[in-house]
């Protein structure tokens, strides 16, 4: 990793990654500060319980709200996180190497003594540490405002912890194939398109995966399977088997990126 | 100290380089001429490690450019054909990257150049004119005072000023014993600097000479405006290859026999001459036709 190179991407990159994480600030902020009304809210649950099944399971609610934990993992990391980290991995991973192959300005990166594979795992660097950051952020404003903001109501920090990292990873293996993506292309819009056409497609398998037991079998396609934020949050699935497994995934990907950059032709 | 070997690279049957082949020695400039899409830029990607060649190799300091590209890299000064800086920065902002990149410390040499060329580091990249990006760029081609430069069309976007500031300090770096390869379209910029010259065709080299030989293939065409008719004749019935315009105007092609030229124009009474601009084919038909009768 060149050291030089990744402070001044840090920095050019400092603003939209400010951005994003004020985004998810303000919104956990927010989520969390209205829940006692909510949970007040007489027939709240009765409500959620009337609409169809499939209906609930997408929007996260297949039991209704018991808890801090599930309103938070429901309402915020189900829709609103999904879809922040979405966009700032996909943006982010082309903007860091497609586009300055597109643009020619990654000729002078590598006009420098340092190696292809160096240039692209400080690219990498630059993306996981965003993720990282965005998620560190809302993990601590989230544990912040339910112990400040609101009285009453527990949250189970060590389990909205681990929920948190489970998260990272599964963005980071989204990351990862973006970044595969991102270094394999020249041209940005392409490698923007597959990128958000492929995230996208996986998103949907999700949503058609929910909706009835006809279509559960589409999940087995998609890595949002994996992203259950109840379950998670609920300490329901394996952590340390699917974190792993996850961790893995991104390395291979990444690992990926790097060689493909390295064998190809660039056009600079 | 550079070495381009049997150098092939397919885009497609017609376009790309086929068996290129040259040698630039320690303290040589050489010139890559051709027209646009010749090449030259290809040639330039090979070397830069840029990319993998079809077959053949280019070499510098007996590194592969492809295999040891970071390696070979800290031999090297590069001028982009293109420019294109990273985004939300300010000149010095990037100099100081590609500084830092390269672990080189010393400023003395890239304030220097600054000074000379006079540029406002401060400007935002994204603000600077053509000229400025160049200026930037050349500055971060040398600033590291490295053993070879490689330069894709130096001069693009410089005033006729900058041109004769930078070809100053290519005449310096020469005498400093640095090998330079750069590559233009334009004869007159390669012919002040460059010991010797190759020029590139549909991605095959047609000449490889010292800059002495090629001036003497080198066509040049006169528009002489004579103040008598009677003149007129006179140059028509000359040895040299002409071509009568007008009344008083005729085109007179001139490749090394200048003193014939001379002479003749002395017998004339001439009211006015002048060169007319020319392409690369008009230069070089002489390598240009023997290819194509190769052919």
């Amino acid at each position: 990793m060149s050291w030089s190179l990744y402070l001044s991407m840090m920095k050019s990159h400092a603003k939209m990654l400010g951005g994003f994480i004020y985004g998810a600030v303000a919104y956990i902020v927010l989520i969390i500060w209205i829940y006692p009304s909510i949970a007040d809210m007489k027939g709240f649950n009765d409500m959620i319980n009337a609409l169809p099944e499939g209906m609930r399971k997408l929007i996260g609610m297949e039991n209704g709200i018991n808890s801090l934990a599930d309103y938070i993992a429901g309402e915020f990391y189900g829709m609103l996180f999904l879809i922040i980290l979405m966009v700032y991995v996909i943006l982010t991973s082309t903007r860091l190497m497609a586009r300055l192959v597109d643009q020619g300005s990654m000729a002078y990166l590598l006009a420098t003594p340092n190696s292809r594979v160096k240039v692209a795992a400080t690219q990498a660097a630059v993306i996981i540490t965003g993720l990282a950051l965005i998620v560190a952020f809302t993990t601590l404003s989230g544990i912040a405002a339910s112990e400040w903001l609101i009285s009453g109501y527990e949250l189970d920090v060590p389990s909205f912890i681990t929920f948190n990292v489970l998260t990272f990873l599964i963005f980071l293996v989204i990351a990862g194939y973006c970044f595969f993506i991102s270094s394999s292309f020249n041209d940005e819009k392409k490698a923007l398109g597959i990128s958000a056409g492929l995230t996208l497609f996986f998103y949907m398998l999700n949503m058609a995966g929910k909706l009835s037991e006809d279509t559960e079998w589409l999940l087995n396609f998609t890595i949002f399977k994996l992203y259950d934020p109840i379950k998670m949050i609920n300490n329901e699935t394996n952590a340390l088997l699917t974190g792993s497994m996850l961790g893995v995934g991104a390395l291979l990907l990444f690992g990926g990126s790097l060689i493909i950059f390295k064998r190809r032709n660039l056009p600079l | 100290m550079i070495k381009v070997k049997n150098l092939t690279k397919r885009f497609t049957p017609e376009k790309g380089l086929f068996d290129l082949n040259f040698e630039v020695k320690k303290g040589e400039v050489f010139g890559y001429i051709g027209p646009n899409g010749a090449g030259k830029s290809t040639t330039i990607r090979h070397l830069m490690g840029f990319m993998k060649p079809d077959d053949g190799s280019s070499i510098i300091n007996d590194l592969d450019c492809w295999a040891k590209s970071a390696e070979v890299q800290k031999l090297i000064g590069y001028l982009p054909g293109e420019i294109v800086f990273l985004e939300g920065m300010n000149g010095l902002d990037f100099l100081n990257l590609m500084q830092k990149m390269r672990k080189h410390k010393m400023t003395q040499k890239r304030d220097e150049l600054i000074e000379r060329f006079q540029l406002d580091v401060k400007t935002p990249i994204r603000k600077m004119s053509k000229g400025m990006k160049q200026k930037v760029g050349i500055i971060a081609a040398f600033m590291h005072d490295p053993e070879v430069l490689i330069l894709d069309e130096p001069t693009s976007g410089l005033d006729p000023l900058m041109q004769r500031v930078f070809i100053d300090l290519i005449l310096e770096e020469k005498k400093k014993n640095k090998t330079i390869l750069m590559s233009s379209h334009s004869f007159q910029e390669i012919e002040r600097t460059c010991d010797s010259a190759g020029i590139i065709k549909d991605g095959r080299l047609v000449a490889l000479e010292d800059i002495y030989s090629l001036r003497t293939v080198q066509r040049r065409i006169f528009e002489v405006k004579v103040k008598k008719e009677s003149d007129i004749e006179l140059i028509h019935q000359s040895q040299l290859q002409t071509e009568i315009m007008g009344e008083k105007t005729a085109h007179i092609t001139v490749q090394g026999n200048d003193q014939e030229f001379i002479q003749l124009l002395s017998r004339c009474e001439v009211e006015h001459v002048d060169t007319r601009p020319q392409d690369l084919e008009d230069i070089f038909m002489h390598y240009y036709d023997r290819r194509e009768v190769a052919q």
